[in-house]
C-alpha cells in the first residue's frame, strides 16, 4: 500500500507540532521516521493513524484520501497501528485482544452472535486461528489464556504486534516499538519486522532509536520542530549535517547513539559515511 | 461441557423451583428474575462496556407500557410481548445516539434525568392511563391458553431470563462483545483495530434496553395494571446495586445480585411489619438495604460477589513461563 502524506499539518494552541510535512511511502517500503523529542513524529504518527485529523493537508492510502475518515474505517482499508502504550485490553485474554485486531476484515454483528446465526460460528474459528497464528508469530503462543494486562511490559507490547497484525494490515504503523524493551526483545523485535517487510507489507516506523532503524529501514525521514529537514537512506541520513546538528546536538557526546549499546560502532562508519556523501 | 454448565444449572433452577415454592412467595419469584433480566442488561452496559445507566427502569417502563396498550387496544399478548423489547430498544437507540456522547457521571445522570422525564410526561398521558395508571391489562394468553396462575408467570419470567442470560454470553463470546469489551478499555486502540465505537455503544445500550423491555412486558401481564409510580428512580438504583453487589463484568453477577437484594428487602420487610414496629418500618429499612449492601460491597467486595468465589472454584490452568520472547 502506497502511504502519500501532503501538505500535512496540524497546530495545538497556535504552537504548530506537525507543520507542512509531506512523505511519500512506496508500497513494500520500510520508512522510518526519527527525530528528537517534540520533533513532531507522534502528531504524525496519529495523523496518519487517524486518531487526529490535520488542520490542512491531505493523507492518501493508496491515491484515496483518508484524512476524515475515523480510525476503524482505515483499519477497515488495511492499515494496522501498534501504540507507544501498551494498550492492551483488560479483563479479556491475550488470545481474545488478538482477536479484535480481527475486527476490520471480519463482519458479524450483535444480531448474528446474539442469535448465533449460521456463519457465526465459521467465522469465529477463522479468526481464532489467525489470533493464534499471530501469537505464535510474536512468541506469545504460552500466553495466550492469561489476562492481557498480567503479562509483563515487553509481552503486552508484542501483543499489540500481534493484534496489528491479526487485522492483515498492508501499512502498519508502529510508534516506538523498542522503547522499554531489553536487547534481547529488540533484537527478536528487529527480526520480526524484517520479515513483516520481506512479506511486501509497507511498514511505517516511527522511532526515537536511531540505531534500531538504522539497519532496518529502507529510507528514513528525518523530522525536527514539527518539519521535514532530511529524508534519504540511513547513510546518507547519518552523514546529513542538518540531522546531525538537530538530532544529535551539538554535543554529539551525550547523544543516544554512542550511549545506545545496540549502536556498536559510532566513529568508523560514521567517517566512511561521510565519504560517500556528496 | 464445563462452558454450559452454568447455563443448565441455571435452567434446572429455573424449572424445578417454582412448583416447589408456596403460592405467595411466587410472587417474589416473578419479580426477582424479572429484575434479574433487567439487570442481565445493566451488567453488560456497565460491566463490559464501561457504560453506566441510571435511568434502566425508563425501558422497563416502556416496554411494560408498550405490551400493556398494544393489549388494551386488542393486539394479541403474544404479539404485544415481542413488541415490548422492540420498542423499548428502538427507544434507547433514538435517545442514546445524543446521550451516548456523554461519559461516565455526564450519562449516568442524563439517564436519569430521561427516567425523571418519562414519568412525568406518563403521569400527564391520559391515553396511557394518566397517574392513575392502566388499568385492565388482560392476562397473557397464547392461542387459545391463558397463563391465569402466578406458576405460570413465574416460568413466563424464567423463560424471559434464561433469554437474556444466553443472548449476553452469546454476545460476549463474539467478535462484536470483544469490540465492545476492547472499547471499555481503550476506545483509541478498540478504534485502530477497526471498531466502529459509536455504532457498538448504541448497541449495547439498545440492547440492554431489549432486555428491560421484556422484562417489562411480562410484568405488563402479570400484574395486569401498570402505573408511574410502579418505575420510581428507585428502581433503577435497585438495578445497579444488583449488578454491583452481584459482580459486574460476569454473567452469573446479575443473577445473584439481584437474588441477594430481592431476598434480603424481602426479610427486612417481614421484619419491619412484625408487631410492635412503627409504620414507616419497612420502608425505611428496604432503602436502609440499598445504601447499606451498596457501601458494604465498595468498602469489601468491589468486584462484587460472584468473582472472589469464581476465582477459588476454578483451577486456572498453570501456564508454562515462555522460555523465549
Amino acid at each position: 500500500m502506497r502511504l502519500t502524506v501532503d501538505g500535512v499539518s496540524r497546530a495545538f494552541g497556535g504552537v504548530y507540532a506537525v507543520r507542512d510535512v509531506s512523505l511519500t511511502v512506496e508500497p513494500g517500503e520500510l520508512r522510518a521516521v526519527i527525530g528528537p523529542n517534540g520533533a513532531g513524529k507522534s502528531t504524525l504518527f496519529a495523523l496518519i493513524g487517524g486518531q487526529l485529523a490535520p488542520d490542512t493537508g491531505s493523507v492518501a492510502l493508496d491515491g484515496e484520501p483518508v484524512e476524515r475518515l475515523p480510525a476503524h474505517r482505515r483499519a477497515a482499508r488495511g492499515v494496522g497501528i501498534v501504540f507507544q502504550a501498551a494498550r492492551t485490553f483488560h479483563g479479556m485474554t491475550a488470545l481474545e485482544n488478538v482477536m479484535v485486531g480481527a475486527h476490520a476484515t471480519t463482519r458479524s454483528g450483535f444480531l448474528s452472535a446474539a442469535l448465533r446465526l449460521p456463519g457465526h460460528h465459521r467465522e469465529e474459528r477463522h479468526i481464532r486461528h489467525r489470533a493464534l497464528a499471530c501469537l505464535d508469530r510474536t512468541g506469545l503462543a504460552a500466553w495466550a489464556h492469561r489476562p492481557a494486562e498480567e503479562l509483563p511490559l515487553g509481552q503486552q507490547r508484542a501483543l499489540q504486534l500481534a493484534r496489528a497484525l491479526c487485522g492483515e494490515p498492508r501499512l502498519l504503523l508502529l510508534d516506538e516499538p523498542a522503547s522499554g524493551l531489553r536487547a534481547a526483545e529488540r533484537e527478536h523485535l528487529a527480526t520480526l519486522i524484517a520479515g513483516l517487510r520481506a512479506e511486501g507489507r509497507t511498514i511505517l516506523l516511527v522511532e526515537h532509536d536511531v540505531a534500531f532503524v538504522m539497519r532496518l529501514a529502507d529510507r528514513i525521514t528525518v523530522l525536527d520542530l514539527g518539519r521535514v529537514i532530511a529524508e534519504g537512506a540511513p547513510a546518507e541520513v547519518r552523514a546529513d549535517p542538518r540531522v546531525i546538528a538537530a538530532y544529535l546536538g551539538p554535543t554529539a557526546e551525550n547523544s543516544e547513539i554512542k550511549t545506545d549499546p545496540a549502536m556498536v560502532r559510532p566513529p568508523a562508519p560514521r567517517s566512511g559515511d561521510r565519504g560517500v556523501h556528496p | 461441557m464445563r462452558r454450559r454448565l452454568p447455563a443448565v444449572l441455571l435452567l434446572a433452577v429455573l424449572t424445578l423451583l417454582p412448583p416447589l415454592l408456596p403460592e405467595r412467595h411466587l410472587a417474589t419469584f416473578v419479580l426477582l428474575a424479572l429484575a434479574a433480566t433487567v439487570t442481565v442488561g445493566v451488567s453488560l452496559l456497565m460491566g463490559y462496556a464501561g457504560q453506566v445507566s441510571l435511568g434502566q427502569a425508563s425501558f422497563y417502563a416502556i416496554g411494560a407500557y408498550a405490551a400493556g396498550l398494544l393489549a388494551v387496544h386488542g393486539v394479541p399478548p403474544l404479539l404485544g410481548l415481542l413488541a415490548a423489547p422492540v420498542i423499548a430498544a428502538v427507544a434507547a437507540t433514538l435517545l442514546g445516539a445524543p446521550l451516548l456522547r456523554l461519559r461516565g457521571h455526564h450519562l449516568a445522570f442524563a439517564t436519569l434525568a430521561v427516567q425523571l422525564i418519562l414519568l412525568s410526561l406518563l403521569a400527564q398521558a391520559d391515553w396511557a392511563g394518566g397517574a392513575i395508571g392502566l388499568q385492565g391489562i388482560p392476562r397473557f394468553s397464547i392461542g387459545g391458553f391463558e397463563l391465569r396462575e402466578d406458576l405460570g408467570y413465574a416460568y413466563a419470567a424464567g423463560f424471559v431470563l434464561m433469554i437474556a442470560v444466553l443472548i449476553a454470553r452469546n454476545v460476549i463470546e463474539s467478535r462484536a462483545g470483544r469490540g465492545m469489551r476492547a472499547a471499555a478499555t481503550s476506545e483509541t486502540a478498540a478504534a485502530a483495530s477497526g471498531v466502529a465505537i459509536g455504532g457498538y455503544r448504541l448497541a449495547v445500550f439498545a440492547l440492554s434496553a431489549a432486555f428491560a423491555g421484556l422484562a417489562g412486558g411480562v410484568y405488563a401481564f402479570y400484574l395486569g395494571y401498570l402505573a408511574p409510580g410502579s418505575f420510581p428512580v428507585l428502581l433503577s438504583i435497585e438495578f445497579v446495586v444488583m449488578a454491583v453487589v452481584g459482580g459486574l463484568g460476569t454473567i452469573a453477577g446479575p443473577l445473584v445480585g439481584a437474588s441477594v437484594i430481592v431476598l434480603l428487602v424481602q426479610a427486612l420487610n417481614t421484619l419491619g411489619t412484625q408487631p410492635g414496629m412503627p409504620g414507616y418500618a419497612p420502608a425505611v429499612l428496604s432503602y436502609a438495604v440499598y445504601a447499606i449492601v451498596l457501601i458494604v460491597c465498595v468498602l469489601y467486595l468491589p468486584k462484587g460477589l460472584v468473582p472472589p468465589i469464581r476465582d477459588r472454584l476454578s483451577v486456572r490452568p498453570a501456564t508454562p513461563a515462555p522460555d523465549h520472547v
